[in-house]
């Protein structure tokens, strides 16, 4: 079977603590930018809350690249350096890379960003290089809050797709038919006393 | 050291285990990567429980090779303050502070000469209480800046050491209810709130008490808005309904607490043997309900009465939990909601929760203790509301005794506590204090009052030494600054200090070489020792100093060595002593201690500055200074990882507050009162009560378009947190008000 490569981000667990975003800027060499972003779902600013007391809520977005299916930056990409790997990983080849950025704007998920030190676009490649040589990717590997997942989706025995099946994880505007290989965990919504 | 899991070494490097050396205490295990001597890259440990990396640790190489590091010792060549420096030798500064020390020595008497340092490796502070013990000078104990409340409290209600009171409230197996109390550990204690999170997976629900809506309360099942500083009321509050339905656990009271032990109507103090019979027996008595009878407290096959009014030998007593519910009858639902702001339905909810899902788990952090001048007061409360309801976890706390006298070769140094530097400096009480040395302190920061220390107490002093990394705020007003190692570059011993941190003992190791001209304390402390005469202090090496540490002999270290550790961190012992290390050998929501400042029982004080004071007619608004989220106190504003992040200081404020101020989000306001002011952007957020407005410490002055948030906070003592311990800095018990102003 082939193999396809996803993640699985807990929102219960998550608690916005921006670790994922500095390990991809260490893992990756970034100085300004990440391969994953975390957004404060709520209020109009980081870390506060939607709503009014007491009904107010928060929670928090990690989005790295979504790794689609049918990757919307590849098609947008002049150049032809976005590539979809068997296992699904999609990359950017830096060295056919000109810096037009096409393929930010045709991202629905607003996961690639442009490094002007490089003059190239950027973003998750899943640490494709460490997942070669079997190790895990290095946001998931630093998550303090144990919120992050990676696996193979295709497999149903997998770890990831049986959190995927019994946490009901959804992707990000499906609607928008890319399809994404992150899936997420819903938070859980207040029981109350 | 042999890898436990398999790392993927940065190309050519070596990996070393080591710990995070940077002081919010909580000691994570890293994994350093070293090439040709340079620190490349970190990541977790590789030890099972003992990974976590965050923001800060991972931009460890960004600290080290920052460029704005201190290169070399430096003398103040213009006023304190204005930033003219010449760079001198290693020996001119030693030989300058020396020279200087032994002068105020001999005209004020060597206590004038003071010393502090923080840090989370043991060395950096046995280290100078040493130093200053070798010249007779005084150490300044820094837990009061913003830190001793809680261990007042704990000390007085579970005899509890240091930051391990919190131990009793939540080290349980399977907590059914958690109560996160004026704590935030899904920012500040990661290892904390992972036991959280894994038992509200398990179905144990979470409520968040606190003032503003933070990430932890982001993930409650209840987010409960109390106001601020009035959390012990809220406790009584939730006793009153607790006792009002029976809900209290009488075998756990009589077993394990004071409840019954008799207290003299006469004098406040418990009754004694001696008081009722010849001898100097200071046995406990009891009332024992089924003999009618006055007992001592140890015999067997007793009925302890804890409810009534019993006279022995002529004296008239009630039992310790008596006096008790007496207090807490004076706080009905309706009176504890009036007070906290917090509804009465909510609040016989939440007891009756508390009482009956067996066990609750109280997380405190020290937010609350902060919001208060009698903020010791606030955990005895919540101490005493777990102890009625038997949700006290009943084992000595795991601690890690390690040896420490290492560094005191030559004497025990005088002490002073932080908040009582001030009148030593300003009044000379209990003594002069002349010369000041912070080692890695960021006093004028981070320390209450910054106008009055900087303007009143800074000149008093005859020499300020600040020995640091970087140029802080209190190396600005100093008059020589060393460049001190980052920890990365020394070796030391990290140990548990309780309150979320770990729960074992790791080293620190030297991964690269000391950068410019930078020194370790030991190697500071020994130089300056030596210029100064002082004679066989500092004759070892680092790794035998660990071995001294190590080897103090207390059942806790019992097969712990240097060996070991170098191989993998070490848990210690259970600590073989009876739990509760109080006067009585039990918990004591009655502490006799505390009787001539009324305060024998848990009882409610309003806040010095509370909303509800005359002051809030001036000021109106309540202001708390929380710990950040990306950064450690003053540390990492200078990276620019982290600053991607958390740009620039705000002010938090609700829009019921900055309508009528005319203040929209963005905008720029002062914020004042009569101690000083600090400008900085407004953010209006809807996580913010009416009356409360909220920061994040830290920052430093130029950081802001003036002032600093330490110009309004103060520095007032509380004599009976300073009879029991430590008198604490309550920060957030404090009153402003604020203003737009223009930019520019």
């Amino acid at each position: 079977m082939v193999k396809r490569y996803g993640m699985v981000i807990d929102l219960e667990r998550c608690t916005g603590c921006q670790t994922c975003t500095v390990a991809c800027k260490v893992e990756h060499g970034i100085e300004v930018g990440s391969g994953i972003s975390v957004q404060t779902v709520g209020g109009p600013h980081r870390d506060t809350p939607g709503g009014t007391y007491p009904n107010l809520s928060m929670y928090y977005l990690p989005t790295p690249c979504m790794h689609c299916d049918k990757p919307p930056c590849q098609d947008a990409c002049p150049a032809g350096a976005i590539s979809k790997r068997p296992d699904g990983i999609v990359l950017i080849d830096e060295e056919k890379c000109d810096g037009c950025q096409m393929c930010i704007s045709a991202c629905p998920y607003e996961a690639l960003f442009f490094d002007s030190d490089k003059n190239v676009v950027r973003k998750c490649n899943m640490c494709s290089d460490r997942l070669d040589e079997g190790f895990e990717p290095f946001c998931v590997l630093c998550c303090g809050v144990d919120a992050m997942f990676y696996g193979d989706i295709a497999d149903p025995a997998s770890d990831v797709s049986k959190l995927i099946a019994n946490r009901n994880a959804y992707t990000l505007k499906s609607e928008q038919g890319a399809g994404p290989a992150i899936y997420y965990c819903a938070p859980q919504p207040p029981r109350r006393l | 050291m042999t890898l436990q899991r398999q790392v993927r070494a940065v190309p050519g490097a070596e990996v070393i285990r080591t710990v995070c050396p940077y002081g919010c205490g909580i000691s994570c295990g890293i994994l350093a990567h070293v090439k040709d001597g340079v620190l490349l890259k970190v990541e977790p440990s590789d030890h099972a429980g003992t990974s976590h990396v965050c923001v800060k640790s991972l931009s460890a190489p960004k600290l080290v090779y920052h460029p704005d590091r201190l290169k070399h010792p430096m003398k103040r060549v213009g006023e304190r303050g204005e930033g003219k420096w010449q760079p001198i030798s290693w020996d001119e500064a030693l030989e300058t502070i020396a020279s200087k020390l032994k002068d105020i020595g001999a005209k004020y008497g060597t206590n004038s000469l003071g010393f502090v340092s923080t840090g989370v490796g043991l060395f950096s502070n046995l280290l100078t209480v040493g130093f200053a013990g070798a010249c007779g000078g005084t150490f300044i104990l820094p837990a009061g800046l913003g830190d001793s409340a809680g261990p007042c409290a704990d000390m007085a209600s579970f005899g509890a050491f240091m930051w391990y009171g919190e131990d009793y409230l939540n080290r349980f197996e399977n907590p059914a209810f958690c109560v996160a109390w004026g704590n935030n550990p899904a920012d500040t204690q990661p290892f904390k709130w992972r036991r959280i999170m894994d038992a509200k997976e398990k179905g144990a629900r979470l409520v968040v008490i606190d003032p503003r809506f933070t990430t932890t309360a982001s993930k409650a099942d209840e987010y409960i808005r109390i106001r601020p500083g009035t959390d012990a009321a809220l406790a009584l509050g939730m006793m009153n309904v607790i006792l009002e339905r029976g809900l209290h656990d009488i075998g756990f009271l009589i077993q394990h607490t004071v409840a019954p032990f008799l207290v003299r109507m006469d004098n406040g103090l418990f009754l004694r043997e001696k008081d009722i019979s010849r001898g100097e027996s200071e046995k406990y008595v009891i009332w024992d309900q089924g003999e009618n009878s006055a007992a001592t407290h140890d015999m067997s096959n007793t009925s302890p009465a804890v409810i009534g009014t019993f006279t022995v030998n002529g004296i008239e007593c009630k039992p310790a939990f008596q006096l008790l519910s007496e207090l807490i009858d004076q706080y009905p639902p309706e009176k504890a909601s009036e007070i906290t702001n917090v509804p009465v339905e909510t609040m016989i909810k939440l007891a009756m929760e508390y009482a009956t899902q067996k066990p609750t788990a109280t997380y405190r952090g020290m937010g609350g203790t902060r919001g208060s001048l009698y903020g010791d007061l606030t955990f005895r409360a919540i101490n005493t509301l777990a102890a009625i309801t038997g949700n006290i976890s009943v084992r000595t706390p795991h601690t890690t005794q390690y040896n420490f006298m290492t560094f005191m070769t030559h004497g025990i140094s005088d002490l002073v506590t932080l908040l009582q530097m001030y009148e030593a400096i300003e009044n000379e009480q209990p003594h002069p204090l002349k010369s000041l040395w912070m080692t890695r302190h960021n006093l004028m920061n981070q320390d209450p009052n910054f106008n009055k220390f900087t303007r009143e107490l800074l000149p008093k002093l005859e020499l300020v030494v600040a020995v640091d990394m970087f140029m802080t705020t209190s190396a600005k007003y100093a008059d020589i600054v060393l460049p001190t190692c980052s920890p990365y570059e020394w070796n030391d011993l990290a140990a548990s200090i309780g309150e979320g941190s770990q729960d074992y003992l790791q080293l620190q190791k030297k991964v690269i070489e000391p950068l410019h001209e930078s020194k370790s304390d030991i190697e500071i402390y020994s130089g300056l020792a030596e210029k100064m005469g002082i004679e066989g202090f500092l004759d070892k090496t680092d790794k035998e100093y660990i071995e001294i540490m190590i080897a103090s002999g207390h059942p806790t270290m019992e097969g712990i060595t240097l060996e070991k550790l170098e191989e993998a961190p070490q848990y210690p012992a259970p600590d073989p002593a009876p739990p509760f290390a109080t006067p009585s050998g039990r918990i004591e929501f009655y502490t006799e201690r505390l009787k001539d400042f009324d305060q024998a029982l848990p009882v409610y004080i309003e806040p010095m500055e509370s909303q509800r004071t005359p002051l809030a007619h001036k000021y109106p608004l309540s202001i708390s200074t929380t710990h950040p989220k990306y950064r450690l106190h003053s540390m990492y504003t200078n990276i620019s990882w982290i600053r991607e992040i958390d740009t620039e200081p705000v002010l938090n404020i609700s829009p019921e507050d900055a309508k009528p101020r005319n203040i929209k989000d963005g905008d720029l306001v002062r914020v004042f009162n009569d101690r000083g002011e600090v400008k900085l952007k407004a953010q209006v957020q809807n996580g913010i009560p009416q009356r409360l407005v909220n920061m994040n410490q830290g920052w430093s002055p130029w950081h802001y378009k003036a002032g600093t948030h330490q110009a309004l906070t103060h520095n007032t003592i509380n004599p009976a947190q300073a009879a029991i311990y430590e008198p604490n800095a309550a920060f957030c018990d404090t009153l402003v008000e604020i203003e737009r102003v223009e930019e520019g």
